[in-house]
């Protein structure tokens, strides 16, 4: 019964739904848990990496990204997909930048990237559109005239701001465990410390510095990156 | 009043360049450096051939000095074409934003089209950002909107003022093929080389000994470029009829007009 | 240099067409031009000056009816003004060809939008701006429409005058003459306007009909035969073609240009 309408993109069921794009939003169910945290100091981002034995490289798994020197993203469902939509960020980031000289908004980033992923299935779509919905979620983390901002981005292009927010696989848990520990007056060292508490807990593997991905966006070091030692750091004193 | 000056194609260097470079589907215009036509005798002798430029020298004269916190930019607003006065009152003063005022002036048609063309990118942008373009970021697409006609230029002359993000006065001056730089003073467009020297002294404070670089406060800006205006009137035959002075704080945009010499 | 022009170039025919060639505007080669495609960069028949000046409750633009092809005074009886719509007159002055397909465009662009039936019209700053448009247009791809246009309306009890020219030039004024009526016309026009700013019709009827007699005795190019279009709250008026009174009883003093 449902067959009829899931297969077809542009078309609405009896219930006003689009299945493709609920689908795509399960499959990011089914990927790896991404936490991120706003305080006024700066942004946390958080991912879990699967490292599925023991001879991969894990350093080769990319989940978090920087955009622009202000901007960091991190991604969670169908990787593979989320490197059309980091692109597109990253080209729009600096096209604003080359046009008006200052840095682009975290927002404006959001808009540009979800323009894309809207046009799905259209007859004459961007470069970069596909038949399909991007199966990834997105984490946008940045800092703009307007202060440390965290937008979460879903297949259909919505983008809504958030205090702190959880993705993938582990979000129930991980979001319920975010409203008990946020507030509004939080440090970026207690994001920090509170992000991978909570990944640890919906993780299935044990967290180590090599399953996990970190980074924050601050005023004063912008997009950085945690070395293996520095998220060792943090992690000790979980 | 004495000799005033003629505006002539051979002594614009811009326009020379600009004529120079300029391509027509893959071959040069028939004629090297286009002629422009003056006000040519009419039944000279032999049979009289036209050739069509694609530019004109419109004149027109702007000026903006920027103070601690405020930002001044005049103009006048005589429109010419060889020896005619087409206009008394087209000011070249474009309001880009509450607190951003463009001087543009050189060949009045291209005068037009970029303005308008920058009143759309700022509405788009608005739109597009939820927020008002900063003057530095006008500037620095108003260099590359004029980049991007690097071979068949806008033959404009601009100067933006406005105040910057932490509410000091800002100048921008630009050539026409966008070229850019924030500056505290400068004149541009006719009498630009009457003006600008003017301005070192007064505003500068340049060839003077023991002189205290004091900031030049608002009354005294203001003042001056009356001053100024008035004698670029005597002697630039593209400026005239009448001054707009148009002054940017934080409050918003005043402004003011005064009549110039009409010859 | 002139003798080659008219012809004492040993060509057959002088400055006439010749054997197998294409037939040219006078000063033009006689031989067909090779080469990448050229557009028309010069004009062929030409009609002179165009003047135009606002009065109490309207606005008047004139031009006389001749076409010149060259020194040639070819047409003698083409008309120069043309109603827009309702509320808009133009008056065109350069290559008379031109004014004709832009007269086509423009006539079939109001037919165009009344067919609508909407009940909107342009108004004469719209038809201004859209001329405005054309013109940069065309001279930005190299291939111009080789006028001055003047514009004349009323609209919301405003009269508006307005010029644009075949490099998208475009200024509003309370009065305009181009061509050699800017030298001659415009000087009398603004001394009318500054001593009495708020003139009537018919008192700017005769003011421009004296101006028209002015480049008359002056302008080679131009003849004594006119029209106006008079646009008011009322509507467009197009006036029967009409001539000055002119007196060349002086004519014979004048001496050294024979």
């Amino acid at each position: 019964m449902h067959l009829q309408y899931s297969y077809s993109l542009a078309t609405f069921s009896p219930e006003g739904r689009l299945f493709q794009i609920e689908y795509a939003i399960e499959a990011i169910k089914l990927g790896s848990t991404a936490i991120g945290i706003q305080t006024s100091e700066g942004i946390v981002l958080a991912v879990e990496k699967r490292i599925t034995s023991p001879l991969m490289v894990s350093t080769s798994v990319e989940k978090i990204v920087e955009v622009d020197s202000h901007i960091g993203c991190a991604v969670s469902g169908l990787v593979a997909d989320s490197r059309t939509m980091i692109d597109k960020a990253r080209v729009e980031a600096q096209n604003y930048w080359f046009t008006y000289n200052e840095q682009m908004s975290v927002e404006s980033v959001c808009q540009a990237v979800a323009n894309l992923a809207i046009q799905f299935g259209e007859e004459d779509p961007d470069p970069g559109a596909m038949s399909r919905p991007f199966g990834v979620a997105l984490l946008v983390a940045g800092i703009d005239e307007k202060g440390p901002q965290l937008f979460h981005m879903d297949p259909s292009g919505t983008y809504v701001q958030y205090d702190a927010k959880a993705i993938g696989s582990g979000s129930e848990g991980a979001q319920s465990s975010l409203q008990e520990v946020y507030h509004k007056s939080m440090t970026l060292k207690e994001a920090l410390k509170s992000a991978l508490t909570i990944l640890k807990q919906v993780m299935e593997e044990k967290l180590n510095s090599t399953n996990v991905e970190v980074a924050t966006i601050t005023r004063e070091k912008r997009f950085h990156m945690f070395s293996k030692e520095e998220v060792e750091e943090v992690i000790k004193d979980l | 009043m004495g000799k005033k000056t003629l505006w002539k194609p051979e002594s614009d260097f811009f326009l020379q360049q600009i004529l120079q470079n300029i391509s027509v589907e893959g071959g040069n215009m028939a004629q090297p450096g286009v002629q422009m036509q003056g006000p040519e005798p009419y039944g000279a002798h032999g049979p009289r051939q036209q050739y069509f430029s694609p530019y004109s020298w419109n004149g027109g004269t702007v000026l903006a000095i920027a103070g601690e916190d405020y930002a001044v930019l005049a103009c006048d607003a005589r429109l010419s074409e060889y020896f005619s006065i087409l206009s008394r009152d087209s000011p070249k003063r474009y309001k880009l934003t509450d607190m951003t005022v463009l001087g543009c002036c050189g060949f009045h048609g291209d005068v037009l089209t970029l303005t308008k063309m920058l009143d759309a990118r700022l509405k788009n942008y608005k739109h597009e950002h939820n927020k008002t373009m900063s003057c530095k970021s006008i500037a620095a697409m108003l260099s590359t909107v004029l980049y991007y006609r690097r071979f068949f230029p806008y033959y404009t002359y601009n100067i933006l003022a406005g105040l910057d993000e932490e509410g000091k006065g800002c100048v921008y001056s630009f050539d026409p093929i966008g070229s850019y730089e924030r500056e505290v003073y400068r004149a541009g467009g006719s009498a630009s080389a009457l003006l600008q020297p003017l301005l070192d002294n007064q505003i500068g404070m340049k060839n003077m000994q023991g002189v205290q670089r004091l900031p030049v406060p608002k009354e005294k800006a203001v003042a001056l470029v009356k001053d100024v205006f008035i004698s670029a009137a005597e002697r630039d035959i593209y400026t005239g009829d009448q001054i707009i002075i148009n002054v940017i704080t934080k409050d918003g945009i005043q402004e003011e007009s005064f009549p110039l010499r009409r010859d | 240099m002139a003798a080659e022009h008219f012809g004492f170039s040993g060509e057959l025919w002088g400055n006439g067409p010749s054997p197998g060639g294409f037939y040219s505007t006078p000063g033009g080669t006689t031989t067909p031009q090779h080469g990448p495609t050229k557009h028309t960069l010069h004009p062929m028949t030409m009609g002179t000056s165009v003047l135009g000046v606002k009065f109490d409750g309207g606005v008047v633009v004139a031009a006389d009816m001749l076409g010149s092809y060259g020194s040639l005074a070819r047409y003698r009886n083409i008309s120069r003004v043309m109603k827009v719509n309702n509320t808009t007159v133009l008056a065109g002055a350069g290559d008379y060809a031109d004014y004709q397909f832009l007269k086509e465009v423009l006539d079939q662009k109001i037919i165009d939008d009344e067919l609508l039936g909407d009940g909107h019209s342009f108004s004469p700053k719209a038809i201004f701006s859209w001329l405005t448009r054309v013109m940069y247009n065309r001279r930005t791809r190299f291939n111009p429409l080789w006028n001055q246009v003047v514009i004349g309306g009323f609209n919301n009890g405003e009269p508006f005058l307005g010029y644009v020219d075949k490099i998208g030039v475009a200024y509003e004024a309370p009065t305009i003459a181009t061509g050699m009526g800017a030298y001659m016309a415009q000087p009398l026009l603004r001394d009318a306007l500054e001593k009495k700013p708020n003139m009537s019709q018919s008192e700017a009827l005769e003011l421009l009909e004296r101006c028209l007699k002015v480049l008359f005795y002056r302008d080679a190019r131009s003849f004594n035969k006119f029209e106006f279009a008079i646009v008011t709250a009322a509507g467009v008026e197009i006036l029967q073609p009409r001539s000055a009174e002119a007196n060349w009883s002086i004519a014979h003093l004048i001496k050294g240009y024979e």
